[in-house]
């Protein structure tokens, strides 16, 4: 679904009609009506497109010499609700509106239109009155709801990011799209013993962590709290404990500063890293999130409004799989560096283990999917086998072979989704990003394709508090309203999700 | 942090915040309590925490800078709630300038046992570790306001702990730890010189559920 916003014009009419007479059965403005509308010199129309097709479309309307704006309507088609849309439109209006001059945006909305305000309330809006029995025949109260555009367009915001999803406490402040600290405190060396991330202990070091980390972020930018515009918080997805400290904290940090706080998508501030590398997000993009925990592939339309899962993993992640597969080889832990060490000297095609999900039959079923769980066993198997045969076998070949075999599914996959949803770009992101034959691979098949490569430092692509800084000072930018403070933490949050 | 004149070293208005069992938080000033929260759900600390803090502040008319002491119930009690409230209690206290006192959650029970029955002996308090165990303590009364533990706090199954003492000369309470009952206690051991002061490390009595790595087979 790729959604187009452009202008609307009176050529438009007919389609715009169709849409209007389904959308509003009983106070569906007349054709006339619409037509002067779409003609008027103070207006500001526009229309969603799916393939061409009218799917939404909203107007503004501004007068010349005034400091206000009203939104004059705005519909999406009944199947496509829910979709982002809505929220597409609004962010174009609004961002004309500003660039017209507008202050203050106005509008009416049926009382019992709860959906639509909720849209609103997302951009600001604030109920200011009641129109008594405004829309008929229904006799329904309209709300007269208003939002001030000074407040959120004068200058790039100062937030404060927190991240605990996983075994990474991360603190970072950004100024606008410039990362201004990114202080990351690991319990990985804690979970060494382990060989993986043991949720408690993760946890527990967040508690411990999370004042010298704060400390430090706000000493490496030189700043106080009273500098700082807003919280920004991971809410999920990632180990649920973990992901607790972070809000707990974050929530108790907004009301003693009385800031906004924002709840954010860890997956989509994976994608957002890109913003504070190169000042810009460039959608769409593809973005192939591989970690620890995560190995996640999707399509971004639109950071904050159309962000799509096409596939993840089924059962361990790409990270986890090498931790294992390191255990088997007899390797320290985390497993990733360890096996890229060993498999410099190794032959890539010296064992041909299995790519998982990639046969027809699972390619129906799970195109995008990702399965690391079978080839752990065939390298496990393979040791086993060579050992009680008591066989030499070539570590650095396994190494190699199975890193070959990760790498080779999760690029292929990443290039095909590139060229299917016609998308010429491939971010990457997520610690596993540090493995050289993933960036290797990653670089020949994005340039053999014609598609751009984006790989942010590696302190961006880990685990980070600056990430999610970004999210929030994207989402502040857009006009956004602040969270309300009851959000939870939610292990398996949806990448749909932004913001909760 | 504030730095009060010597002749107002009591710190006047405090918070106070425990999660070890539900969510209680509560404003008191000068040891009194002026609003408190209780939540009784054992599962709902994330979600219940920045409402439960906005709360007690807007109905005791305080700022949060106007708070000089963050209490902090330490456990012990269940790990993943417990640590929500002294994650809160942390950036609470960074972002109101305020000062970290961390107080044992029990000691809170068995406070307001002695208010309710003045002059009662031994008291054995217990509260749900799961696991089919019990955190408990022993108290032997309350001395200036700071109630006297004998044993504790500890991790047991309850029909272990007449081992460890004799239980049929402790009373028992069914009541619940008090975010205000914290607050009461930290002002007392002010008072008397005694404050935990900065040390609000959480109370586990467990170590976490890992068994470290033998390597190797993973395959069947």
């Amino acid at each position: 679904m790729a959604i187009e916003i452009r202008q609307a014009t009176v050529l438009d009419l007919p389609e715009i009609m169709n849409l209007e007479t389904a959308s509003f059965a009983k106070d569906a403005w007349p054709e006339e009506t619409f037509k002067s509308e779409l003609a008027a010199k103070h207006t500001y129309y526009i229309l969603a497109l799916e393939d061409n097709l009218v799917v939404g479309y909203a107007g503004l309307s501004k007068l010349p010499g005034s400091d206000q704006a009203d939104i004059q309507t705005i519909a999406v088609r009944e199947d496509k609700r829910g979709l982002g849309i809505g929220k597409k439109l609004m962010d174009t209006l609004t961002l004309q509106a500003t660039e017209l001059g507008a202050k203050e945006i106005f509008l009416e909305v049926r009382a019992d239109n709860s959906i639509a305000q909720k849209l609103y309330k997302l951009f600001g809006f604030k109920q200011i009155g009641t129109r008594k029995k405004y829309y008929q025949p229904d006799g329904v109260d309209a709300f007269i709801m208003k939002t001030d555009m000074r407040l959120k367009t004068n200058k790039e915001p100062v937030v404060l990011g927190i991240e605990t999803s996983c075994d990474e406490t991360g603190v970072g402040i950004v100024r606008g799209n410039q990362v201004l600290a990114n202080i990351i405190s690991s319990s990985m060396d804690k979970h060494a013993i382990f060989g993986g991330v043991v949720p408690e202990i993760a946890a527990r070091a967040h508690l411990e962590a999370l004042t010298p980390v704060l400390d430090e972020a706000l000493e490496k930018a030189n700043l106080t709290l009273d500098d700082i515009d807003a919280i920004a918080v991971t809410n999920g997805p990632g180990l649920a404990g973990a992901l607790m400290v972070g809000v707990g904290a974050a929530k108790a940090l907004a009301v003693a500063t009385g800031k906004p706080i924002y709840a954010v998508n860890h997956l989509v501030g994976h994608v957002g890293a890109d913003i504070l590398d190169r000042g810009e997000l460039k959608t769409p993009t593809i973005a192939l999130l591989v970690s620890g925990g995560h190995t996640s592939l999707l399509v971004v339309r639109d950071l904050l409004n159309d962000v799509e899962l096409l596939g993840e993993t089924i059962d361990d992640a790409a990270g986890e799989a090498f931790d294992k597969v390191a255990r088997v080889l007899g390797l320290s832990y985390p497993g990733g560096p360890e096996i890229d060490r060993v498999a410099k000297d190794g032959n890539p095609n010296a064992i041909r283990f299995p790519r998982g999900l990639t046969l027809p039959k699972d390619m129906e079923k799970h195109r995008y999917d990702f399965s690391f769980s079978g080839l752990k066993t065939a390298v496990a198997r393979h040791v086993e086998l060579a050992e009680s045969k008591g066989e030499e076998f070539s570590i650095a070949d396994v190494a190699a072979s199975f890193r070959e075999a990760v790498v080779d599914v999760l690029i292929k996959k990443a290039v095909s989704a590139c060229k299917e949803f016609d998308v010429p770009r491939l971010l990457l992101g997520g610690g596993v990003v540090a493995n050289a034959r993933l960036r290797e691979v990653a670089k020949e098949q994005c340039e053999a394709n014609g598609i751009e490569l984006r790989i942010p430092p590696f302190s961006l692509c880990t685990d980070n508090g600056a990430m999610i800084a970004a999210i929030g000072a994207q989402l502040i930018m857009a006009g956004r309203a602040p969270s309300t403070l009851n959000f939870s933490a939610e292990s398996t949050l949806p990448v749909t999700t932004v913001q909760s | 942090m504030k730095t009060p004149a010597a002749s107002t070293r009591i710190a006047s208005y405090s918070l106070a915040i425990d999660t070890s069992a539900g969510t209680t938080v509560a404003v008191l000033s000068m040891g009194t309590v002026i609003a408190e929260v209780n939540y009784l759900e054992p599962m709902t600390h994330s979600e219940r925490i920045g409402s439960a803090i906005e709360k007690v502040l807007a109905d005791s008319g305080i700022q949060a800078n106007q708070i000089f002491t963050v209490v902090a119930g330490v456990g012990p009690g269940p790990f993943t709630g417990l640590r929500v409230g002294l994650a809160a209690a942390r950036y609470f206290a960074i972002g109101a300038q305020a000062e970290l006192v961390g107080v044992c959650s029990l000691d809170s029970i068995a406070l307001d046992f002695y208010l309710e029955n003045p002059g009662a002996g031994n008291l054995l308090v217990t509260t749900d570790a799961r696991r089919k165990e019990v955190f408990w303590a022993t108290y032997s009364g309350v001395v200036e306001g700071v109630p006297v533990r004998s044993h504790g706090p500890s991790v047991n199954k309850l029909e272990d702990i007449a081992e460890l003492i004799d239980v049929s000369s402790h009373a028992t309470t069914e009541l619940g730890v008090r975010a205000g009952a914290l607050g009461q206690i930290a002002f007392a051991q002010e008072l008397a010189g005694v404050a935990n002061r900065k040390d609000i490390t959480p109370i586990y009595l467990r170590e976490p559920d890992a068994v470290p790595s033998k390597g190797k087979k993973v395959s069947g």
